[in-house]
């Protein structure tokens, strides 16, 4: 299990690079969702996974081996790094908006009105 | 107690602030508040100069569970820098920013930089250190696009992207790290590190991407390009609120980490940090050459100045850290004032190109003493703070026997000598050229041009003080950070401190 989400990981990865490097900002922009959600994905894994398993006990339960449970720290940390994703892409698609009003153009070739001649 | 209000006194501010729907009033209690927050890290620095340090338990969490906030030497000197940044951008901004931004939360903003800011000196704890980076971050894209000019749009889109692209190393370090070592306390790291003998391979890539990550934020050669690209696109007094505090905090968790982990496999950092601060001293101060802009040259210098502050870490003896704590510190206040300055010509000018600016010191003489001081306090000049921190860079450099980089940071301070007389020639002491079309660029900001600078020239002057001050009565503040320095370099002292 473990295997197969590392493998798409990288596959996730992949694809956010190769749309990162696009010329238009909406790719851009999707590929930075992209990438934000590959890396929550990693610290989900970094607990390591384990089907069926249960994360807490109420107090009357038996004991529960440690074998069969899975660390519940990263799945609470990526809880908080999808939030921190989700009022960044609020905002970053609002700043798309905001730039296509004001100049009508996609292209990040054309970013570069500030720069030194 | 004291330890968390750095970081709940801004959160208290921004809530407060919707109760003032005036912006007239708003901007007074600002500065008010960020007054106080410079009498709280007063109290915290003399309370950690007496204590040594000082911690929290969030929640009342047992250390390696819990959220841990502590608070060192260093850490509560970078609080208080901080704070001093902060009041004079704060007091700057009443006369120096216009109505509509400060009616569109400029203040709720500021604030929210200044709790990231507190949150990362004081965060005892990996993810924590994270979290006070993003908090940080949203708000300065914020105040990056605030106003919403075509420049400023197009800068916060480099900004942005960049910026984002180092807080996904930064996580996915985290993440590696977690799951090798299983612990996200600065502590229990450091203390899980130590067991090893040497540093297991599999644990380096973890901390790679992590100053990747610290390496894009405090904008370090190569990762530095989104700074000079975004800086000189927001009114100026957001740039020197950013110049003061941003990049510094990612310098700090470098430092941070380096003291705490990296050092334990020194023979593989100690070489790439120190090539790292050679290259961005000689390749920021070079770039700053050729630039034509005010605030580009300074944006420039800001990566220059980073990787004098990383020699000193690189160095890694108790001389090198307590000039790169001094240089640090000294940096944050001396940038912050020449980009204030730069925003008080922008105000009386309406441009900040070189080539069309003159007369400044023949119209403005006052304000171009405290340009003179801030810049050449940079350049290092005696007695001015910059000397002080240059002085005890290089003589550490001698000591600890690598003279390539101290020979190096010699001659990059010749460098910025260089492009500080080429702004003061260009801006202050040439006669302006005569041109219809910048004459009509004044006109148009008129209503400013009579506007009263009087917050500007407090504000700026007080820090022209602090600079001057910093260099004359040096002696106890060298002390100090070299206390600073010598707590860092006994990480078990930390370790022990926070677990126990």
């Amino acid at each position: 299990m473990e295997l197969i989400i590392a493998i798409f990981i990288g596959l996730l990865y992949a694809c956010g690079v190769y749309l990162l490097l696009r010329r238009s900002i909406v790719k851009l922009i999707l590929g930075v969702f992209v990438l934000s959600n590959a890396t929550n994905l990693i610290i989900f894994l970094s607990g390591g996974i384990q089907r069926s398993g249960i994360s807490f006990i109420g107090e009357q339960a038996e004991k529960a081996s440690l074998e069969s449970m899975t660390d519940p720290l990263p799945q609470a940390l990526v809880l908080t790094a999808i939030v921190i994703s989700l009022g960044i892409s609020a905002y970053i698609l609002a700043l798309k908006y905001k730039y296509f009003e004001k100049t009508g153009t996609h292209d990040l070739d054309q970013l570069s009105k500030t720069d030194q001649k | 107690m004291i330890v968390s209000l750095p970081v709940f006194l801004p959160l208290a501010f921004m809530i407060f602030a919707f109760l003032f729907r005036h912006y007239h009033g708003r901007e007074y209690v600002a500065v008010g508040a960020a007054a106080l927050n410079l009498a709280v890290s007063v109290i915290l620095v003399l309370k950690t100069g007496s204590e040594g340090m000082l911690k929290v338990q969030m929640g009342n969490w047992p250390a390696p569970y819990g959220i841990t906030l502590v608070a060192d030497r260093f850490s509560a000197m970078m609080v208080l820098v901080a704070a001093i940044v902060f009041l004079a951008t704060m007091a700057f901004s009443v006369h120096a920013l216009d109505v509509k931004r400060k009616r569109f939360g400029f203040y709720l903003f500021a604030f929210g930089i200044l709790m990231g800011v507190n949150g990362s000196f004081l965060a005892g704890d990996v993810f924590n250190l994270y979290v006070w980076f993003e908090v940080m971050l949203m708000a300065s894209f914020i105040l990056m696009s605030h106003g919403g000019e075509r420049n400023q749009l197009e800068g916060s889109v480099k900004y942005l992207i960049l910026n984002l692209i180092s807080s996904f190393f930064f996580v996915a370090g985290i993440g590696l790290l977690y799951g090798k070592l299983g612990t996200l306390n600065m502590a229990d790291i450091a203390a899980k590190l130590m067991e090893f003998d040497t540093m297991p391979p599999e644990i380096n890539p973890a901390f790679i991407l992590i100053f990747v990550g610290f390496a894009i934020k405090g904008a370090l050669v190569p990762f530095f390009f989104w700074l000079p690209a975004s800086y000189h696109t927001p009114p100026p007094v957001v740039t020197a609120l950013f110049a003061g505090l941003l990049t510094k905090v990612g310098i700090y968790s470098l430092i941070r980490f380096y003291t705490l982990f990296l050092h334990q496999h020194g023979e593989f950092w100690q070489p790439l940090i120190l090539w790292v601060a050679g290259l961005s001293m000689v390749i920021g101060v070079i770039t700053a050459t050729s630039q034509f802009d005010f605030r580009k040259v300074l944006s420039f210098h800001i990566i220059s100045q980073v990787g004098y502050v990383v020699m000193g870490l690189g160095l890694f003896t108790v001389a090198g850290l307590g000039g790169a704590i001094y240089f640090l510190a000294h940096n944050m206040i001396s940038k912050t004032n020449a980009f204030l300055v730069a925003g008080y010509v922008h105000r009386r000018k309406g441009t900040l190109s070189l080539k069309t600016l003159g007369n400044f010191y023949k119209e403005h003489p006052l304000w171009s003493v405290f340009f003179f001081i801030s810049a050449f306090s940079l350049a290092g000049l005696p007695p001015l703070s910059g000397f002080i921190g240059k002085y005890l860079l290089i003589k550490a450099g001698i000591e600890a026997e690598y003279m390539g980089i101290a020979l190096t940071a010699l001659f990059v301070g010749f460098f910025t000598l260089f492009s500080m007389v080429k702004i003061w020639m260009e801006v202050f002491w040439k006669v302006e050229p005569e041109n219809k079309k910048i004459k009509q660029r004044n006109l148009t900001n008129k209503a400013d041009l009579k506007q009263s600078a009087a917050w500007m020239t407090w504000a700026s002057g007080g820090m022209a003080l602090v600079i001057v001050l910093g260099g004359v009565f040096a002696t106890p503040i060298v002390e100090y950070c070299t206390q600073a320095a010598e707590s860092l370099m006994s990480p078990q002292l930390y370790i022990d401190f926070v677990l126990n």
